[in-house]
């Protein structure tokens, strides 16, 4: 099928279209048209997920879908699983867990991440726009179990959640640079095992000595319930850090793309003519681009 | 390794808790470069074929071992063509009676596999039939 075809799709919000090109996007093909679709009508807020294999984030986010949807927000769900490094090939099984519901307001997918890389999938920021542009409220983004040194996450979620279990370690694992403050939100897993109280007394004292922002850390049990509709409260309420700002890469290429965009403009061709001619130098001819093409002189 | 890899979901379709197969033939497909979604046990036809539709799937791979097949391979094969999702194909594999096989591939299955099917079969199959719309 045609590009053009699926993104006529994606208008009357038909899913293959969607996964298509979700399908595209992850293998690295027509990431240019997703980018100049420019930032979102509506945009997502962006959850991860994070933390080791086993402690339990595909059941944790299969029972936080139902919490969204009885707030009347639609959820789409990345799941990332790895990808081996020798053969290519990924089993991919964390759908399985989520309990996949048959609602046309849930989303969920897939998508292998490159071992040995990173904990996310490829590309991930052009599928979460594409979800954005399909118009889900919500976008859960489950990392690869990694946990540790997984930083790539936080440049595309709204809230990065780390999930602890009891039996975890001892008090130094949490003085590991990177464990605790890649978190904005801390989720004692398993609650209902013992030791979950101990395991939030530990790494509640760890980020007070630390310092730095405040860090709410939860008790949450997928098997008992307890907590999540807490969880479900703090994912809605908690400020987001603001992903598209403070990522230094993205706004390059939200800069690169609005000068672009000014390089169309009428007088840009004519300060282009001059600096071509001699008439003016290049340093002259970018802070009269930067003038002249200003929003409010188009 | 494909840059394109195929990827195929496996389910189990029905009343049915057998799995040791489903699973064999997972890895199989894993360590042969595909992306596997496992869509795992006790799923109903709508949800296989949404799994389908949302994990935009080269290939369906459905195991019974239930008796059930045709009963629900029809099922299996009218929803995806009212999803609009004809191009997927179909592999189906478990205990299949031999004069049921060409009703299900007259039903548009592409092949049964039986037990004790090598692996390196399925494998090649998948492989060397891509679905149309990826073609």
């Amino acid at each position: 099928m045609l590009e053009s075809q699926l993104w006529q799709g994606m208008r009357q919000r038909d899913r293959r279209s969607l996964a298509r090109l979700i399908t595209r996007a992850s293998r690295g093909l027509g990431i240019e048209t997703i980018r100049r679709l420019g930032p979102p009508e509506k945009p997502a807020r962006v959850f991860a997920i994070t933390g080791s294999g086993g402690v339990g984030k595909s059941t944790l986010i299969g029972k936080l879908i139902p919490q969204f949807r009885e707030r009347g927000r639609t959820v789409a769900v990345l799941a990332c699983d790895p990808e081996s490094p020798l053969t290519g090939g990924a089993l991919l099984g964390d759908r399985f867990r989520m309990g996949a519901p048959l609602d046309d307001g849930v989303y969920i997918r897939s998508l292998a991440a490159c071992s040995g890389r990173q904990a996310i999938a490829d590309h991930l920021d052009a599928v979460i726009r594409l979800c954005e542009e399909f118009g889900f409220d919500r976008i859960i983004v489950e990392t690869v179990g990694a946990g540790q040194g997984d930083t790539a996450v936080r440049a595309w979620a709204d809230l990065v959640v780390l999930l602890l279990q009891p039996e975890t370690g001892d008090e130094l694992q949490w003085e590991k640079a990177g464990v605790l403050e890649i978190a904005d939100l801390m989720v004692i897993h398993k609650a209902d095992l013992p030791g979950a109280d101990r395991v939030a007394q530990q790494v509640r004292s760890a980020l007070e000595v630390a310092g730095g922002p405040v860090v709410p850390v939860l008790l949450v049990s997928s098997r008992t319930g307890q907590g999540i509709p807490e969880l479900a409260t703090a994912l809605e309420t908690l400020p987001s850090r603001s992903r598209r700002g403070d990522d230094r890469s993205a706004f390059l290429v939200d800069a690169q793309q609005m000068l672009i965009h000014r390089l169309q403009h009428p007088a840009a061709t004519e300060l282009l003519a001059k600096w071509r001619s001699g008439r003016i130098d290049i340093q002259e001819a970018l802070r009269r681009l930067l003038e002249e093409t200003s929003v409010s002189a188009q | 390794m494909s840059h394109e890899p195929i990827r195929v979901v496996l389910a189990k379709v029905g009343l049915d808790g057998h799995d040791r197969g489903i699973k064999v033939v997972a890895r199989a497909l894993r360590d042969a470069g595909c992306h596997v979604i496992y869509a795992g046990l006790w799923q109903t036809v709508e949800s296989v074929v949404r799994t389908v539709a949302d994990e935009d799937a080269d290939w369906l791979g459905l195991s019974i071992l239930s008796g059930a097949h045709m009963t629900l391979v029809p099922q299996v094969m009218e929803a995806l063509r009212q999803a609009g999702l004809e191009h997927v194909g179909v592999m189906v594999g478990g205990i299949i009676p031999e004069p049921d096989i060409p009703k299900l591939v007259n039903l548009g299955v592409s092949r049964v596999f039986g037990p004790g099917t090598p692996m390196h079969e399925i494998v090649e199959f998948v492989k060397s039939r891509r679905s149309a719309a990826h073609a």
